[in-house]
């Protein structure tokens, strides 16, 4: 008897493809995604960032601290005189700015206390590089420092006359007073609820694909989608009528879940959402942008599949691969470079970035255009699709 | 009212036709029945006149308009209530009505006024605020039939509207379907249940492998069956009686009895006459045309469909 079950539930599992999908072809495909994309977090990411260098200065002492950068991080980019704008925008990772006096105030015995190396730094840069990125300049200009100090005081053992009293004075060697990085000011902070409600809230706003795809099923199969189109109810009014509830829900998930950020997230003792200065007017077109692309998807699917069981692995699946492959679960910049550019295939990714822009960037209309312009025509695409299967589908 | 002419529809990627020239029509005031095993056509049709599938071949018109025009003017003049709960099971009776009332059109006063003519003719007043999931099978159907009824269509196609029901909604859908068309709407109802269109059609197609069988009012379709003679016999081996009724006739074991579809020119007294020559007792014998069943058997064949 037991046998019999065994057998009746393997063979019920075999035959369920879609289960079999989900058992076995979303974990490999994880896996592999999540493999590449992790590839390179444990040897860091701050060497394989784009940046600029900046030079003021024309001593050797500048051009020996900019040599060593340049092997531990790779060459830089071309000379890019406007890069404030880049690294702003996040084209850049950061730019390597060296003040005119480095030289004369590196080999200095006092130091003034002016700022002669900084990292200005994309506002979305992670926190964790932006910290070990500071801290290796700091040390590669200490050890400069340190090997200039140590030149003059073996100079001075063996001593010209005017060096004999050198070493009797207190010598600071730790450059860590000229050394300095800062983000590009962008108006707001940030912070890990800065970068984490974006990428959530993205995600959560494709979440509306299982939701709308399984609804259209159940329509679609009781026959009551066939009895509105024998009514004469046009299929470009169904499509706008499954739409528009959900670009509202997706509203009201934005309002939540950037509520939580502002209010929720400081009671429960983390760091709060700024909104402060940010562009009303391009946080709201990345959202609606966000929400019709989600929603195109949706109705594709939807339109697309032939059953709940499609719909139940196919809209989940769709989306978390989306969210593995656009830096919602793995931040874009751990990636390895293949995948970063695999990642700007995903419309989570250019949600994403939309978002980051408007809320790390302080970007303007202008400034979410490309991304938002992407999930238009993505979200049109899409909508196309769905027209195409609807009709069909309907009946 | 409607005139199918010679309608043909082969669907996509397969070769023999769901339907292969099928003619007929429908009259407002009259039940045409509908009747055809799984897989006949008669869903092809159906869903020709609700607007679902394009005429490849033939034409269908309405009062002379073709039904493509008809249905643009008008779409709610043909209304069909599928085999399915076609509604939405988590919505109320009131708002599915409601829904489907401004899908078709309605509003305002009108729109309240026939949701509350359709709940009263399908009697489904004291259920208006439950949701269409908890009703019973007999309460989905009345439901399904209210929704087709709001337009106040001219022309209703009902498909297996009684499946799955008890014996008093049976009897009470059946008597609202006359009531439709005693109002003057034509109906079209597709059943498996013989004695259900035997009590309500006026007029019968019998439709299989996409043609048209048979047409006419059931009393042409009973007189045009085939007469038999049902008996059972003592005295006479089954195989020696076999052949010997198979003389006038195909003969069909049923049980101890035999039935034998007389064959053209053969009459029961010659039967009867025949069996006592060879020294047959008789002691059950029966004798007169088909019933609807036997004549749509006959002329479907027995073998099972899909």
């Amino acid at each position: 008897m037991l046998f019999a079950l065994i057998k009746k539930e393997l063979l019920a599992l075999i035959r369920d493809v879609h289960g079999l999908v989900a058992l076995f072809l979303m974990p490999v495909l994880f896996i592999i995604i999540m493999s590449l994309a992790l590839k390179d977090v444990y040897s860091p990411a701050v060497k394989t960032l784009p940046y600029v260098v900046d030079n003021r200065d024309n001593g050797q002492l500048a051009n020996t601290l900019l040599t060593e950068w340049e092997k531990r991080h790779g060459k830089p980019q071309a000379n890019i005189t406007n890069w404030s704008n880049e690294v702003k925008s996040g084209k850049l990772s950061y730019a390597l700015v060296i003040e005119k006096d480095f030289s004369k105030a590196i080999a200095a015995e006092k130091l003034t206390g002016e700022i002669q190396a900084r990292l200005i730094t994309d506002p979305g840069l992670d926190g964790s590089v932006f910290a070990a990125n500071k801290a290796e300049l700091n040390m590669i200009a200490s050890e400069l420092r340190a090997q200039v100090l140590l030149t003059s005081s073996l100079m001075a053992q063996f001593p010209p006359r005017a060096y004999r009293k050198a070493p009797d004075l207190p010598v600071t060697v730790s450059a860590n007073s000229l050394v300095d990085a800062e983000r590009l000011a962008a108006g707001s902070r940030p912070t890990s609820v800065q970068q984490n409600v974006p990428a959530w809230l993205v995600f959560g706003m494709f979440f509306v694909v299982a939701s709308l795809a399984n609804l259209f099923l159940q329509e679609r199969q009781c026959g009551a989608l066939a009895r509105l189109a024998s009514l004469g109810v046009p299929t470009s009014m169904m499509i706008w009528s499954k739409a528009l509830p959900y670009l509202a829900i997706n509203g009201l998930q934005a309002a939540l879940m950037l509520a939580v950020g502002v209010w929720l997230m400081p009671l429960l003792g983390g760091d709060a959402l700024s909104l402060v200065g940010i562009h009303w007017g391009a946080l709201m077109l990345v959202l609606l942008a966000v929400s019709m692309a989600a929603i195109g998807l949706a109705l594709a699917l939807a339109s697309l599949v032939r059953t709940h069981a499609q719909a139940s692995a196919v809209g989940p699946t769709v989306n978390i691969l989306m969210a593995a492959i656009g830096g919602v679960m793995v931040p874009k910049f751990v990636m390895p470079e293949f995948m970063q550019r695999l990642a700007e295939f995903s419309p989570m990714n250019w949600g994403l970035e939309g978002m980051l822009a408007v809320l790390l960037r302080g970007s303007d209309m202008v400034g979410v255009l490309l991304p938002a312009a992407k999930l238009m025509g993505f979200a049109t695409l899409m909508i196309i699709i769905a027209v195409l299967f609807f009709r069909r589908r309907a009946h | 009212m409607l005139l199918i002419r010679n309608l043909s529809y082969c669907y996509p990627h397969t070769e023999k036709p769901a339907l292969a020239g099928v003619s007929l029509n429908a009259e407002r005031g009259q039940i045409l029945g509908l009747l055809g095993p799984n897989g006949a056509g008669k869903t092809t049709l159906i869903s020709h006149l609700s607007g679902i599938l394009q005429v490849q071949q033939g034409d269908i018109s309405i009062d002379g308009v073709p039904l493509a025009v008809a249905r643009h003017n008008s779409p709610t003049r043909i209304a069909v209530a599928p085999q399915e709960y076609a509604f939405y099971p988590m919505l109320t009776v009131t708002e599915n009505l409601e829904c489907f009332a401004a899908a078709g059109g309605l509003g305002g006063d009108r729109k309240r006024q026939r949701i509350g003519e359709c709940l009263a003719f399908s009697q489904l007043e004291r259920f208006a605020q439950v949701r269409a999931e908890r009703l019973s099978g007999g309460l989905k159907r009345r439901l399904n039939l209210a929704i087709a009824l709001l337009p106040e269509p001219e022309l209703i196609l009902l498909d297996e509207p009684t499946v799955g029901v008890d014996p008093q909604s049976r009897a009470f859908l059946l008597d609202a379907v006359k009531t439709l068309a005693n109002n003057g709407a034509a109906v079209i109802y597709t059943s498996h249940y013989m004695e259900e269109i035997e009590a309500i059609a006026n007029r019968v197609i019998i439709i299989d492998d996409g043609k048209v069988l048979r047409d006419g009012t059931l009393n042409e379709l009973l007189n045009d069956g085939v007469a038999h003679v049902r008996l059972a016999v003592e005295g006479v081996i089954a195989t020696q009686l076999r052949v010997l009724l198979g003389r006038f006739g195909s003969v069909e074991s049923i049980g101890e009895e035999w039935r034998v579809m007389l064959a053209p020119g053969q009459t029961p007294t010659a039967l009867l006459a025949a069996e006592e020559e060879v020294g047959g007792r008789l002691r059950h014998a029966e004798f007169g045309r088909n019933n609807l069943e036997q004549l749509f058997m006959t002329l479907t064949r027995r073998s099972l469909r899909d």
